[in-house]
């Protein structure tokens, strides 16, 4: 009630009297919470306190070293910033595409150096023609130990496959000239894991450095290895750091990704 | 106490009672279907927190993907919510510093239901399909003329109250909430003419919307919130601002830095050059308001220590500022070009900082300024001590959750993004954790908030305390700082007493 009414006066011959005590107890009732409030008193004057200063001084600093790394602020001719490359990561890992687990990175290497050095003999599906060349297809020397595989790509073989039987070509020549580990990895990895042969490993770079060192080592180095040499030397799987399928890779360079 | 003096109080408050009783209707209506707007976004924001983690909840429907209800919660939370509160809150303060009754109540409540119905098209076109995409304007598009009318018809009264008031000087609150109404219009009605009448440039287009989406937080919020706070301080600790030109420097340096702010969002986009370190360093300087103004009033209220334990409204609005000093911390922490910027700018740590600045700052103030107001304008005092307790501690467990988690978990996200090397799936492992916690942190600010809208909901129905006797948070009988029963006017000047 901003005002009392005339009704409720109850001395209406004093008009511009009011009963504060009637009044007073309307208000007290309806009004409680407004007559609890006081006005809002001047406003003070304190001086703003030396640390606020210097906190708000730290910030601008912080703001002007933001500017100043924009350049050419003002410099209108020269607004946009051409050439824009993709800052380096801080870890100082490689740049390049999205990593691949290695299996799939490796075959795909692989895939392109049997195609050049391979498909030529033993055909696009890897199943030779049967008399000439022999299969890879399930080839004892191709899915068993790693180590006689690779001494046969590095270096030939002459006479009798892992069959036993002698193809018409006689001899495979050494493939194993200006090849490097990466390469020889990849092959292997891939012939390992196409064609119907499913080894499921890979052959790891650190594998193949081992497989030249061990091909160099050789009593008759340079020479086509033979299927009693395989038997007698090389029945095993290349030492070195093994690599495991799933781990995720850089396909350029065939490293894991960090 | 003299006659004189008693009368005098006495004409105050019934000024103050007259005002109440104009604005009861609308102020009212704006926090109620505030509240029930917050209802709803609250819900949406759990489905789609949920969805980051678990995609496959509620997948049955298309209207509950979550590109629609992280859309629909984000603008429910600001149109729905943040507008309407502030309106209800401004228009208030608005009438009581200009001292004058609100004439035209009816139509502030008319223009008030066509914002409603502004809002609940948008929500609805977005859950149907029909949203825009552009953060924080995904309403159609037809929506933003509805708003801007309905906005100009509520507001265009305390413009007039405030050109009609008594002599004298201008109180900071009315600087920030006069800035803030004007603001507004500007920001809303350029991003939206730029962006659906005259589009330019798609890539400018992007520019304008992070633009708008900042300018909303430092440009409407943030001064809302400001001014409501530079009222109810004083108002409640019976106390003066301590510093008046601490005020000015907070008020100034808002109004002069952070139209700029916004565009590192687009850091390394075909833009001018200068625009995102412009942004980044504006949004960096947002410290500078935002530490003269917290300060400013946290010093006002720190002689009043056991007031600020008592009062509902103060232990809300010095939350809500340290809510602030935090938003703060976090604009500088997260917008270093070539250090944290890049790892928030397309992470959760941009919806963190946003949820800081609506709920962690302007909620808890508005919160405090509900239950300053409502008592005043239903004439009853809130219920239950209990349930603004459970209001309070509730929400501040949730809102600490969400903030560290969303700006923390965001970083952790842009580590991963920026190993571009690993699949994306590595990245969403990273995020997994922390889009539990944010589900689990809404679902704490729902619970609080329940207690809350029960509250307003018993105020609304008329069905609060009869007594001159406010609600505080701490009982302590004989020794109420209201004196005994029945002496109810002991405000008199000269003495320092809290008005709860």
């Amino acid at each position: 009630m901003s005002s009392p009414s005339p009704q409720s006066n109850p001395q209406p011959d004093l008009d511009e009297s009011i009963n504060v005590t009637k009044a007073h107890g309307r208000v007290e009732l309806e009004t409680a919470a407004t007559l609890r409030e006081s006005r809002i008193a001047e406003n003070g004057h304190e001086p703003v306190a030396l640390w606020v200063i210097v906190a708000c001084g730290i910030v601008l600093l912080v703001a002007g070293a933001v500017l100043g790394r924009a350049g050419n602020f003002f410099s209108y001719g020269d607004l946009t910033r051409p050439n824009y490359v993709r800052d380096e990561i801080p870890g100082g890992a490689a740049k390049g595409p999205a990593s691949k687990p290695a299996l799939a990175a490796f075959s795909s290497r692989g895939k392109n150096i049997y195609a050049s050095k391979c498909n030529g003999c033993h055909g696009a599906d890897a199943k030779g023609d049967g008399t000439n060349y022999p299969s890879l297809v399930g080839s004892k020397f191709v899915i068993g130990d790693t180590q006689k595989f690779a001494m046969i790509v590095l270096n030939g073989i002459q006479g009798p496959t892992s069959s036993g039987k002698v193809y018409g070509a006689g001899v495979m020549p050494a493939q194993g000239a200006g090849m490097t580990a990466v390469e020889l990895a990849s092959l292997m990895t891939f012939v390992r894991n196409s064609f119907g042969n499913e080894t499921g490993d890979v052959v790891s770079i650190d594998m193949a450095t081992k497989a030249f060192e061990i091909s160099a080592a050789r009593e008759k180095a340079g020479q086509s290895v033979t299927a009693e040499e395989i038997a007698a030397k090389h029945m095993t799987m290349l030492p070195g750091e093994v690599l495991e399928p799933a781990t995720m890779v850089n396909p350029s360079n065939l490293t894991p990704a960090p | 106490m003299s006659t004189e003096i008693s009368n005098a109080n006495l004409q105050d408050a019934q000024l103050r009672a007259g005002i109440d009783r104009s604005l009861r209707h609308p102020v009212m209506f704006f926090l109620t279907s505030g509240a029930a707007w917050l209802a709803v976004s609250l819900i949406l924001g759990i489905i789609s927190s949920a969805k980051v983690h678990s995609p496959t909840f509620l997948d049955c429907c298309s209207f509950l993907t979550y590109g629609r209800t992280q859309a629909a919660h984000l603008n429910l939370l600001v149109y729905g919510w943040g507008f309407q509160v502030a309106f209800g809150v401004i228009i208030w303060l608005m009438s009581r510093l200009s001292r004058q009754t609100c004439k035209a109540a009816g139509l502030v409540l008319t223009a008030g239901h066509v914002w409603n119905l502004g809002v609940s098209l948008g929500v609805f076109g977005i859950l149907f399909g029909y949203g825009t995409g552009i953060p924080w304007m995904e309403f159609p598009a037809f929506t933003w003329p509805v708003l801007l009318l309905s906005y100009l018809a509520i507001l265009v009264w305390s413009f007039v109250q405030f050109k009609v008031r008594p002599e004298g000087s201008v109180y900071i609150s009315q600087w920030y909430l006069m800035a803030a109404m004007l603001w507004f219009p500007w920001v809303f009605a350029t991003a939206n003419i730029l962006i659906h009448i005259v589009p330019g440039n798609p890539v400018m287009a992007a520019g304008i919307a992070a633009w708008y989406k900042s300018a909303m937080v430092f440009l409407f919020f943030t001064p809302v919130a400001l001014g409501t706070a530079f009222y109810l301080v004083p108002k409640v600790t019976g106390r003066p601002v301590q510093s008046y030109s601490m005020a000015k420097m907070g008020f100034w340096s808002l109004a002069v830095i952070m139209p700029w702010a916004g565009m590192q969002k687009l850091m390394g986009a075909p833009i001018p050059y200068f625009l995102p370190y412009v942004g980044a360093a504006a949004t960096i300087l947002f410290f500078i308001p935002a530490l003269s103004a917290a300060v400013n009033l946290l010093q006002t209220a720190s002689s009043s220590k056991d007031v600020v334990m008592h009062s509902p409204t103060l232990r809300f609005t010095m939350a809500g500022l340290l809510g602030l000093i935090v938003m703060a911390l976090c604009a500088a922490f997260i917008n270093i070009p070539g250090s944290t910027l890049k790892l928030s700018q397309f992470s959760m740590s941009g919806y963190g900082f946003e949820i800081l600045a609506i709920y962690a700052f302007f909620s808890f103030v508005m919160f405090g300024a509900i239950y300053f107001i409502v008592p005043r304008i239903t004439r009853r005092e809130w219920l239950s001590r209990r349930l603004i307790k459970m209001h309070f501690f509730i929400s501040i467990y949730g809102i600490v959750l969400i903030a560290l988690v969303a700006v923390f978990g965001g970083l952790q996200q842009g580590m991963g993004q920026e190993e571009f090397n690993q699949p994306w799936i590595a990245i969403a492992f990273r995020a997994y954790p922390y889009a539990w916690a944010t589900t689990i942190a809404w679902c704490f600010i729902l619970i609080s908030n329940i207690f809350f809208f029960l509250h307003l909901l018993v105020m609304w129905l008329r069905l609060g305390r009869r007594s001159i006797h406010p609600t505080l948070l701490i009982s302590d009988h004989g020794a109420s700082p209201h004196g005994e029963d029945g002496d109810i006017d002991n405000c008199g000047p000269g003495t320092v007493t809290p008005a709860h």
